[in-house]
């Protein structure tokens, strides 16, 4: 674990490193919530939103507060750099190390995490309490539920973009279009509104799509929406998912790297 | 005619501290360090001289040829090219001049050289005829005739260059500056576009500056040849006349029947190698001719001839220190 | 100038026949945008479902506002990448060799790519939705509004070159700018919703100081008779005048550019 140790604390590090970068993502986290909380006040107090929606205008706000933070607790970003690893020839140097190019990805990408968590933690944990004085039913079982469902969804996010950041052994330049795919991957990860406003149809797709299970599972988790049972059900599905994916990163892995070594790079 | 005087650029970076700690210092405060890359040169350039900047890596030749051509500023120092002073980036300026680096690329991609071409035109508003004749006469030039439709990431490393070269040239620069122009190519590329420039700077006139690593390049185009160490010119000067200047001094190899003994040897100069063969030695020049009958007589000698110390030893020499000409 | 149209439409043909050369990407391209505009169709969903007005705008305004929005964000996105690979290209030095060209450098680092696959989908989806709100909204389409609607989305794209180019500049200065191309994106989608969504005085900074709201909203604005006299002209200057600052900003980050690299 020596080395996996050193590559995450090297994350932490390169985190810090960018420190004008790191407030501008925290601050800019900040904007799609403030969007949201507008939008959602405005259209509870001019219309019947509660009975369109089935959401209470403090469910929907929690919801929304939470799911964004939820997105950037998960949220990953190392697409580009294994884009620009695959075209620049990057990789070669990772395939003649004892550790794995995922793996070391992995590591790093937690590393990285830190400053962020650092910073949300308190936030989400302040947010919670206030919820739970308004009368939201928090039991530790389900905090404890929660917290495991959050560790299963970062593993199934980076599990999802590995598989995306592999694409750059099929795609020419695929830098630009990361930054797309994580927008319209966050919306129906229901990291911006719970897609079971749009009915039951978008509820039964959300509940069978793998993205559903790296943000709106843990947070329908925690504001207590999801009986025990839709839990276990939940759980299942996120395993199940993870397991999918890092078969398929595998598949995706080897098809590539043959494919890579024939271009030579 | 190029004149520049007392030349000077810095450059300031962090300082980085490592480990976790360090990044975390380095949040709220960095320390500045300044790298001084050029320091105090000065020198001149008539038109239609070919002129080569050697040094090691490092040493300030790229950044001299990025002020030069108005890339960089420069902390200190007078330039004047033409009348311009290169960093204005008069538009004037920019068409009399063209650079070229052996490590950058400006053609496109995906597309055949000669789309690249065409947007040069465009961008230097060279006339339609100018144009066509221009690119006529170098793609023939340059034997890249048949490859003006080929995208050019299909062509080969060596023909890259030459489009490359040929992109650089569309607008007929007075002057031309080449900043590394045959790094990783193979002999031949190497020495096709060495041929290629000695015979456009005949033609045109072209003032050509030219940095490389290669030594075969600079000797095989230039009669003047700078020397640029940590930041100075610490040569200037014919390329054959270095020699000269490491006090005269000659190799003397010799072959010899039986192995010969060290100390015997070392009595006629100085002993660089030896084997079961022979040895090399080196002598000055004056004494080169008793030496050899000394060495005739006294020892089994079956056959010896005499060279110059080779050029790149002498120009190593002068990497190795910081003064200025000996 | 006509050498820089010309310029300009040389790059717009050697970027589509580049696109061209990779298909997958291409396609992946217009599939992903698409896949983006859907979400933004979301919001309008949402507004339509909850059956309200914002501020004096219907349902059917606010289809207007949005696919101005989306036919906006089709036209940034078809210059946007130069943006984008500002960062990479001042650390590696790539400015080198654009800078001894006698054409400014700004034009060249910023539309030397244009990117039809993000375009494409916008640009349709986009004109769509307008000429849907409009007319479901019963807005008027004589020559003047038609016009001034054109006038004023001409302005938004001038506004947006020059307002979002300002965060990239920072790239001269520091070193990653992750956060910067996050910051400038999610400013951007303030302008999914009208402006009459937010408060009094969040509308203000956002028209008069930092302003975004202009670039989505002035067109349909007019068009509905509801600019000020005042707004009218704000709506022509403020481009001007960012661009102006862009300009100064650029040849600031230029001098950094040639003093400090190597």
């Amino acid at each position: 674990m020596k080395s996996e140790r050193c590559v995450f604390l090297m994350g932490v590090e390169q985190a810090l490193e960018y420190r004008v970068s790191f407030f501008l993502s925290m601050l800019s986290a900040v904007f799609p919530i403030v969007i949201q909380t507008t939008m959602w006040n405005y259209l509870y107090r001019h219309s019947d939103a509660a009975a369109v929606f089935g959401y209470e205008r403090g469910e929907i706000l929690l919801y929304s507060l939470l799911a964004s933070i939820v997105s950037q607790l998960v949220g990953t970003g190392f697409e580009g750099e294994m884009n620009e690893d695959i075209k620049m020839g990057g990789l070669n140097k990772y395939l003649v190390r004892p550790m794995g190019y995922k793996r070391y990805l992995f590591f790093r990408f937690l590393g990285q995490k830190v400053p962020r968590v650092l910073i949300i933690a308190p936030v989400m944990a302040a947010i919670i309490v206030l919820a739970f004085l308004q009368g939201l039913p928090i039991s530790a079982g389900r905090t404890a539920a929660f917290l495991v469902s959050l560790s299963l969804a970062i593993i199934l996010n980076f599990s999802i973009y590995f598989c995306i950041g592999l694409f750059g052994f099929w795609l020419t330049d695929a830098g630009q279009l990361f930054g797309t795919i994580s927008i319209v991957l966050t919306v129906i990860s229901g990291g911006v509104f719970p897609l079971d406003i749009f009915g039951g149809a978008a509820e039964t797709l959300v509940n069978f799509l793998p993205f559903g299970y790296t943000t709106q599972f843990p947070v329908n988790i925690i504001n207590g929406r999801f009986g025990w049972a839709r839990m276990g059900i939940g759980f299942a599905f996120q395993i199940g998912w993870i397991l999918i994916f890092v078969w398929l990163g595998k598949k995706m892995w080897k098809h590539g790297i043959k494919r890579y070594a024939a271009t030579g790079g | 005619m190029i004149t520049v005087e007392h030349l000077r650029k810095d450059f300031t970076y962090y300082k980085k501290m490592t480990g976790l700690k360090g990044s975390m210092r380095n949040i709220f405060h960095r320390e500045t360090l300044t790298k001084e890359a050029v320091r105090d040169i000065s020198f001149s350039v008539e038109q239609g001289e070919m002129v080569g900047f050697l040094g090691p890596n490092g040493a300030g030749k790229t950044t001299t040829l990025k002020i030069l051509s108005g890339i960089l500023f420069p902390t200190d120092g007078k330039v004047e090219i033409d009348g311009f002073v290169p960093w204005e980036r008069k538009n004037a300026f920019k068409k009399r001049i063209s650079i070229v680096m052996g490590q950058k690329n400006q053609l496109w991609w995906d597309l055949p050289a000669s789309d690249s071409f065409y947007l040069n035109k465009c961008m230097f508003e060279v006339d339609d005829g100018d144009y066509r004749d221009i690119v006529t006469e170098l793609s023939e030039l340059l034997d890249v005739r048949d490859l003006m439709n080929v995208q050019v990431r299909r062509l080969s490393l060596g023909e890259r260059m030459k489009m490359e070269i040929l992109a650089a040239l569309i607008h007929r620069p007075d002057i031309l500056f080449l900043d590394e122009p045959t790094i990783g190519l193979d002999l031949l590329s190497q020495q096709k576009i060495r041929e290629f420039l000695k015979i456009y700077n005949e033609r045109q006139n072209t003032t050509v500056i030219i940095t490389s690593h290669y030594m075969a390049d600079i000797e095989a185009l230039c009669d003047r040849a700078m020397i640029i160490n940590q930041g100075h010119l610490v040569y200037d000067g014919k390329l054959g006349e270095i020699n000269q200047l490491f006090g005269r001094r000659k190799l003397l190899s010799v072959k010899t029947a039986r192995p010969a003994d060290t100390k015997k040897l070392s009595a006629y100069g100085i002993v660089r190698e030896q084997n079961a063969a022979g040895a090399v030695l080196e002598v000055s020049q004056e004494h080169i001719q008793e030496v050899v009958t000394a060495i005739l007589s006294s020892l089994q000698i079956e056959d010896f001839t005499v060279t110059e110390i080779p050029i790149e030893e002498n120009i190593a020499r002068f990497y190795q220190k910081e003064a200025v000409m000996p | 100038m006509k050498r820089y149209f010309k310029l300009t439409g040389l790059f717009a043909k050697y970027s589509l026949m580049s696109a061209l050369e990779y298909r997958i990407n291409f396609i992946t391209g217009v599939t992903v945008e698409m896949g983006w505009m859907i979400i933004k169709l979301l919001y309008v969903a949402i507004i339509y479902k909850a059956g309200t007005n914002i501020g004096i705008l219907t349902p059917n305004h606010i289809l207007l506002f949005v696919g101005t929005y989306v036919l906006m964000t089709g036209i940034y996105m078809l210059y946007y990448g130069n943006f984008w690979a500002i960062p990479g290209m001042v650390r590696q030095g790539e400015l080198d060799l654009y800078i001894v060209k006698p054409v400014s450098l700004q034009f060249l680092v910023t539309m030397r790519r244009l990117d039809f696959a993000y375009l494409l989908p916008n640009f349709i989806a986009g004109v769509v939705m307008i000429a849907a709100g409009w007319h479901l909204a019963g807005l008027p389409a004589d020559f003047l509004s038609v016009a001034g609607f054109l006038f004023y989305l001409a302005c938004g794209c001038l506004l947006t070159y020059s307002l979002f180019l300002l965060p990239y500049l920072l790239s001269f200065w520091i070193l990653s700018v992750g956060g910067i191309s996050d910051i400038s994106s999610a400013l951007w989608d303030f302008n999914n919703m009208p402006s009459y969504l937010y408060g009094k005085w969040f509308r203000r900074i956002g028209t008069y100081i930092l302003p975004i709201f202009v670039i989505t909203n002035f067109p349909g604005l007019f068009l509905m008779g509801e600019l000020t006299p005042f707004a009218c002209v704000w709506g022509a200057a403020a481009p001007l005048l960012f661009f102006a600052l862009s300009r100064i900003l650029w040849k600031i980050s230029l001098k950094r550019y040639s003093s400090a690299s190597s």
